[in-house]
């Protein structure tokens, strides 16, 4: 249905090329957006999404540089001579990490930042400021300080300091991110909720399944800097390329009947489950300081070789706190960590590193060395591992991540998904026993996150591999064993088809099903595991 | 101290570092240094808070006065005049060794009177952070008459310093997976600063990245582009006033004394001199 009623926002044949930059970033974009309406902006990384709200929300030109033609509309008139305040008060911005938006210590005063930058005196902005916490439904935080708000909350907060300035567009970039699967639901529902109320609502994000949701009055899709497709959510899933973002799982299924499917065989030897754990935990309780309330109660659990084990659970719930203990990064308050059968409170950190290699979450915490090969042969030489073979690793380990070229570069000159691949190759040239990894997919888009799994589960020399997600698809369509944390206890602990059996429980646990667990579910008395949609459709026909 | 305008503490506070570095004079140091301590017992801070705090100031109180004026004597130069009466004028012995140090009575005196000084600053402004409600650096500093981004740089400060210790901690894990251990940094100071690398240049970059999105999120909301005003309220009592008054007396009194009474050389009183007899 066509909406009549003149645009909010206009975007007109706009093109825009950063200084440092040969080629364009976005190039003849068109785009309306009406009151009242969620339009979902998709594509892969580096689509120009990004680009094209920051030309919306006057970030271009007044912030970065460029060149830019075309013209952006606010009702009707040209952003082009509005200051950014003024734009500010009509397009609201929600960007990807709350941490970083989030300017006040306490969740009042972030609130009011805007308001205060608005020269409004205290007694205009406290009432605009208590409406906007109470319409998100977090009245009760206002006094609280936003360091120690969870994730959920702190978008919530951020969300709500945009509010405050009353703006009639809300441009939200990936606000799922850094969500947990329930959180994220929540958000998305608030977002339907603030379009119901009249507001404009444009969300950027590839995770285009859960935009789905709440039923978006359409979806714009970009590629190479140009939308490829504008239109409702049943023509996209007709159009775009499955294999780029991800679409509702049935869509997949029926569209790759009778295509090749991609061979798909993991690395790890087969589970024997006779065998001694690599890992063991053994009533492992944890505190950080006697005054803390205790995170970790009674886990245990033991790691044997052949297993890839995901770790589910919502934020807060000790997966990381547990998988630290496993590389003594942290020691038991009570209970004992065993590796290869060796208490963790008797091994250094160094020592544990021969048998587990960790890869934390975002790889600019840890890369730092001049070039991509200096990087790699940190973790060996601080090993000690003898020169002849500490070189042999690093080029296995660059091969495995198909960054040979690159050895030269300088690892923060690359790309976020190529410096994740080196932050990855930087622990596999350690040669450890097991690979852990915590949110291997974050900040990834769906395409680049699949190669990379692929890639890594393909990828012989591991004993076992754990990994911790947020991601139920990704739980289930690359381990074969899943191990549910809530509050800071291990819930389940079986094969994917036995944690993921019903939609009750793992709404109770903050989990959401998902289409592909419910088309595995479907069709597991015929296959016996559980696929991707692409494997799926081959099998069944 | 709660009770305290913030604006007021800061007022006082400088008043006693400006007091503090305009003499060398014994006696005015000294109430000075008196006046600082009641200033502070006033916060009732725990040593327990402020311990961290007291640390770094001790590092910086060892480094100059211990070595920089006791043995080095290079902190005295142009305070104390050359010469003077040597502590030990025939050294001394210890554990069957004889030593001979050049320390004076005078240079001995310089290292307490500037203890005093540096001891008056710092208990003026450490109880800073520890009573003031972080909400009200950017209204106090801008009622000051300080521009609005100056006066939210010590805010945002406050906001971030918690965030920046939590990536140091993760980058340390990080790289302590990968077998670094900061103990074993290599000799020497080039040494020693590679060995730190991996710590420092992945927060640094983090906080570069961060700076450009913290950037972006205060341009969106119109940070800059007109005067600001504060949620924060400020309102001065008769007390904070009181204050205000003590602390212009204070400073006109010492400008007076040291610039148009010459107290503002260094001298060391007649009974310390007794003291070596």
């Amino acid at each position: 249905m066509v909406d009549q009623t003149p645009p909010v926002l206009s975007v007109k044949d706009l093109s825009f090329r950063y200084h440092s930059r040969q080629t364009l970033a976005i190039e003849n974009i068109n785009l309306d957006l009406h009151a009242g309406q969620v339009v979902l902006l998709a594509g892969a990384s580096g689509c120009g999404k990004t680009t094209l709200m920051r030309c919306i929300n006057g970030l271009i030109p007044h912030s970065y540089n460029g060149s830019m033609t075309g013209d952006v509309e606010l009702f009707g008139q040209s952003v082009i001579g509005l200051g950014l305040s003024d734009i500010s008060r009509r397009v609201g911005t929600l960007l990807q990490d709350p941490e970083r938006q989030i300017l006040g210590t306490y969740v009042l005063n972030e609130v009011c930042f805007g308001l205060e930058s608005l020269g409004m005196s205290r007694e205009e902005m406290l009432p605009r400021a208590m409406k906007a916490l109470e319409r998100l439904e977090i009245a009760y935080l206002a006094e609280k300080e936003t360091y120690y708000t969870s994730g959920g909350e702190k978008q919530k907060v951020a969300l709500a300091g945009v509010l405050a300035m009353e703006p009639d567009i809300l441009l939200l970039d990936e606000p799922l991110a850094s969500l947990d699967p329930a959180s994220a639901h929540e958000a998305l529902r608030a977002f339907r909720k603030l379009a119901d109320e009249g507001l404009s609502v444009l969300i950027v994000e590839h995770r285009v399944e859960d935009v789905l949701a709440i039923k978006p009055e359409r979806v714009v899709y970009m590629e190479k800097g140009r939308i490829t497709y504008d239109g409702d959510v049943a023509g996209l899933v007709e159009v775009v390329d499955y294999g780029r973002i991800k679409l509702p799982a049935d869509v997949v299924m029926r569209r790759s009947q009778g295509k090749p499917v991609k061979q798909f065989q993991p690395a790890v030897p087969k589970v024997d489950p006779e065998s001694e754990p690599l890992v063991s935990f053994q009533d492992v309780c944890f505190q950080y300081g006697a005054e803390n309330p205790q995170v970790l109660h009674g886990i245990s659990l033991d790691i044997r070789a052949g297993e890839v084990i995901a770790i589910l659970g919502h934020n807060g719930s000790g997966k990381t706190t547990t998988v630290k203990h496993a590389l003594g990064l942290l020691k038991p308050t009570s209970g004992r960590v065993l590796l290869q059968g060796v208490d963790s409170k008797k091994l250094t950190v160094a020592e544990s590193a021969h048998t587990i290699g960790y890869v934390f979450q975002s790889p600019t915490q840890m890369l730092f060395a001049p070039t991509v090969r200096e990087e790699l042969a940190f973790g060996p030489t601080n090993l000690g591992m003898p020169k002849p073979k500490m070189l042999a690793n690093v080029e296995w380990a660059i091969k495995t991540v198909h960054l040979e070229e690159e050895l030269a570069t300088p690892p923060l000159a690359l790309s976020f998904g190529q410096q994740k691949r080196v932050s990855i190759a930087s622990v596999l040239s350690m040669r450890s026993k097991i690979l852990m990894m915590d949110e291997p997919t974050a900040g990834q888009d769906y395409w680049n996150y699949q190669a990379f799994m692929d890639t890594i589960l393909q990828t012989p020399g591991f004993d076992a591999i754990v990994f911790i997600t947020h991601d139920l698809d990704l739980a289930l369509t690359y381990a074969n064993r899943i191990v549910v944390m809530y509050g800071g206890r291990i819930v389940a602990d079986g094969t994917p088809q036995e944690v993921l059996a019903e939609d009750e429980q793992l709404h109770k646990w903050r989990l959401e099903p998902t289409s592909l667990l419910s088309l595995n579910r479907t069709y597991f008395e015929r296959t016996g595991q559980f696929l991707r949609a692409e494997q799926l459709a081959q099998l069944i026909n | 101290m709660d009770r305290i305008d913030p604006r007021a503490r800061f007022i006082v506070s400088l008043a006693i570092l400006l007091a503090a570095t305009s003499t060398w004079n014994p006696t005015l140091l000294a109430i000075v240094f008196a006046i600082a301590i009641l200033w502070y017992a006033s916060a009732r801070l725990s040593f327990k808070d402020t311990k961290l705090g007291w640390l770094m100031i001790s590092v910086m109180l060892f480094t100059m006065i211990v070595v920089n004026t006791l043995i080095t004597g290079g902190g005295a130069g142009g305070v104390v005049p050359p010469g003077g009466q040597l502590i030990w004028p025939n050294g001394f012995n210890l554990f069957g060794k004889h030593f001979v140090i050049g320390l004076t009575i005078e240079r001995l005196w310089f290292a307490i009177a500037q203890l005093m000084r540096i001891l008056s600053i710092s208990l003026a402004f450490i109880m800073i952070p520890y009573t003031m409600d972080s909400r009200a650096y950017g209204a106090t500093f801008s009622k000051l008459g300080l521009p609005d981004r100056l006066a939210y740089t010590m805010e945002l400060s406050f906001r971030f310093i918690p965030t920046l210790a939590r990536n140091l901690q993760v980058t340390m894990d990080a790289q302590k997976a990968r077998g670094f251990e900061l103990d074993a940094r290599r000799g020497g100071l080039f040494g020693k600063i590679r060995g730190v690398a991996p710590l420092v240049i992945p927060v640094t970059m983090n906080a570069i990245v961060s700076s450009e999105d913290i950037a972006n999120a205060m341009d969106l909301r119109g940070f800059g582009q007109r005067k600001r005003t504060w949620l924060y309220q400020l309102r001065y009592h008769w007390w904070d006033w009181v204050l205000i008054v003590f602390s212009i007396v204070l400073v006109i009194v010492y400008m007076v004394l040291a610039y148009k009474y010459g107290l503002k050389l260094f001298s060391v009183p007649g009974w310390w001199y007794s003291l070596f007899k």
